[in-house]
């Protein structure tokens, strides 16, 4: 077996992800080659020197994690897909009572109703616009005769 | 912490049942989950951080990403989901900064640098004697390898991952990590190739 490869295999065995054939293999490459021995000892050295840190994360840790779950739970669920189907489902009621007002009893509906406010409103206006423009045009014909002296 | 594929199946049980009880509105079950977890995913988080305080905040962060995204949880080990987190949160600083760290940078007030907060209390088993120098060689020669390939290492080391896992969470082929693995061992070997001669002699 290449080197490559029995460093591989001897990686796979110590994370318990070779087969038993592939195991069965390595055992007999073990057996047979020192190289291969040698190589497993190494890797096993390595890892028995390893530190493990025994650093944890500040007490608070957990109390802090679970006030930031609550603070984000609070927006994400108004703004969740949760409510869409209800904003949906009231929009369309919305609509749907707008049509039948417009083409329910013109006496009743809101829209006959807020056009007949208008002419109310429109009728004094209109008379004030059309004295404006008299008393404009007045103005205006002395201004020519002025200019025409 | 270092756990046996048994143990991990059982614990996976035992998560499903408290990540369901903290959705019920169980706040102490939050707790028992990362009372679990904290040693190995704040060991690794601390390697890749700017020290205790940056730790704790990705370490918090990993928390509440891990918890908000649940629904998406379909691993079978939730520390691996956690590490997937915390490698995801990593990548992001590292882009945004590029952001390299010494063992012997400063990292607490008291001056104290990384390599001598990570060694400072606990030792494998192997590393009471002659092994504690080589302990922290090795720390200071991992802090060295291309970020991906001390990712893996220290997955693989520390945390006891699986390569599969180590895939997953790097998004990568399990011969890519492995290969990964394979480049950092023989970097280490490289690097450590006295320290190991004297401990051979030594017959340690």
């Amino acid at each position: 077996m290449k080197k490559k490869k029995l460093e591989k295999w001897l990686l796979l065995e110590a994370s318990g992800e070779l087969s038993l054939r592939q195991l069965h293999r390595l055992g007999r490459e073990l057996a047979a080659s020192e190289e291969a021995r040698i190589l497993r000892q190494e890797l096993g050295r390595l890892r028995g020197s390893i530190l493990l840190p025994e650093v944890e994360p500040s007490p608070w840790t957990v109390a802090r994690i679970a006030a930031r779950l609550r603070e984000e739970r609070r927006p994400a669920f108004l703004f969740s897909n949760a409510w869409k189907p209800a904003l949906a489902l009231a929009a369309c009621l919305m609509v749907a009572v707008g049509i039948f007002n417009f083409h329910g009893n013109p006496a009743f509906s809101s829209v006959a109703v807020a056009a007949s406010g208008v002419d109310v409103w429109n009728d004094p206006l209109e008379r004030d616009l059309s004295r404006l423009e008299s008393q404009i045009a007045a103005i205006s014909s002395d201004s020519l005769d002025i200019v025409g002296m | 912490m270092k756990t046996t594929d048994i143990e991990r199946t059982r614990m996976d049980q035992d998560d499903a049942k408290l990540l369901a009880a903290y959705r019920a509105g169980d706040s102490e079950a939050l707790g028992v989950l990362v009372e679990k977890y904290k040693r190995p995913l704040f060991g690794f988080i601390l390697r890749f951080s700017e020290g205790r305080e940056d730790a704790d905040e990705v370490f918090q962060e990993v928390w509440v990403r891990a918890i908000k995204n649940m629904n998406r949880y379909r691993q079978k080990s939730l520390l691996s989901w956690l590490f997937r987190i915390a490698h995801n949160l990593m990548i992001d600083r590292v882009r945004r900064r590029k952001f390299v760290i010494s063992l012997d940078t400063p990292v607490s007030e008291d001056g104290m640098s990384l390599g001598e907060q990570l060694a400072g209390t606990g030792l494998g088993p192997d590393s009471e004697t002659g092994g504690r120098e080589l302990g922290l060689r090795i720390e200071a020669a991992a802090a060295r390898l291309p970020l991906e390939q001390r990712e893996v290492f220290w997955l693989r080391m520390q945390a006891d991952l699986s390569f599969k896992e180590i895939a997953k969470i790097q998004k990568c082929s399990i011969n890519t990590a492995l290969a990964r693995m394979q480049y950092a061992v023989s970097k280490l070997r490289k690097e450590l190739a006295d320290e190991y001669r004297e401990l051979q002699e030594a017959g340690i």
